[in-house]
């Protein structure tokens, strides 16, 4: 079984990793151990373009579902992420302050924005896309996008 | 400093793109205002047609290279036409060293992107300098 679901439109390949949930806005939520780790989408990062900066709350935050948690500056625009789980942040990834870049180059990976103590993960983990719904939802996207222009 | 020789600045040539429009301005004010004497500006694109006169220019001068995206096409088209890159600037790493200037808008740039591209044409002409004097010291 693929670790990634693939979708290449163009020259580009977006790739989907099969391990966690994710929000309609390309937020992926994964549970790692007690915690849940969360960060953003490869075809979020490769919409949104190259990241100068990235703010995450700082751990002991409370955070809710759906509300901002964290803010992205990248060569195109600023975006307000919300947060796919309510609970409290718990570690903030300190690689971020000087190497915002790693989010484009390891977004399910070494760019992960935050681990969260969930309040309730499966009621939150409910109204995620599982990976599958998420790559037919994210295709949908790129190709609206690319007719678009 | 070396009289003969010239540093030759190659910007981004990306159209639509802030950062590449902040690459260019940066270049105009180092090639004009800065440094008229010691830099010149050649075009990414006569590289890309492999104008003899551009090929020329990067082959035997230092070259830097401002690049508006991690394509670097600027940094690339340098060394695929015979010349050295001499240094290299990517808009976005400078922008990190100067947050407060934040670039925006692309035929036109904001106040940021003005002094975005001064501060980068400044690191620019110092490197112009530093890499006359470099060349000069090689030629005592």
């Amino acid at each position: 079984v693929s670790k990634f679901l693939e979708y290449t439109l163009d020259k580009f390949t977006f790739r989907v990793a099969a391990d966690r949930f994710y929000s309609a806005d390309g937020v992926w939520a994964k549970v790692e151990g007690a915690y849940i780790l969360v960060g953003v989408s490869d075809f979020f990062q490769q919409h949104h373009g190259d990241v100068a900066f990235a703010e995450v709350a700082p751990a002991g935050t409370a955070v809710v579902a759906g509300e901002p948690f964290a803010t992205i500056e990248t060569i195109k625009v600023d975006i307000d992420l919300p947060c796919p789980l309510s609970g409290a942040i718990v570690e903030v990834n300190e690689a971020l302050d000087f190497e915002a870049e790693i989010i484009n180059q390891d977004p399910y990976g070494q760019g992960w924005l935050a681990s969260i103590e969930a309040t309730d993960w499966p009621a939150d983990q409910g109204k995620l896309l599982d990976p599958q719904a998420y790559f037919e939802h994210m295709k949908a996207e790129a190709e609206s996008i690319s007719e678009s222009k | 400093v070396n009289q003969n020789k010239k540093v030759i600045i190659v910007p981004c040539s990306g159209i639509g793109k802030t950062y590449g429009t902040v690459s260019r301005e940066a270049a105009y004010e180092v090639v004009e205002e800065l440094r008229p004497e010691q830099a010149q500006l050649v075009a990414l694109s006569l590289l890309v047609l492999g104008n003899d006169e551009a090929r020329q220019a990067v082959a035997q001068n230092p070259a830097i290279a401002i690049d508006g995206c991690k394509l670097a096409c600027a940094s690339k088209m340098v060394a695929e036409s015979g010349g050295r890159v001499a240094e290299e600037y990517a808009v976005l790493d400078v922008y990190r060293r100067y947050r407060q200037f934040k670039p925006r808008g692309i035929a036109e740039l904001n106040e940021g992107g003005q002094q975005l591209a001064h501060a980068l044409a400044e690191e620019v002409a110092a490197n112009v300098d530093e890499l006359l004097d470099a060349e000069g010291d090689q030629d005592a």
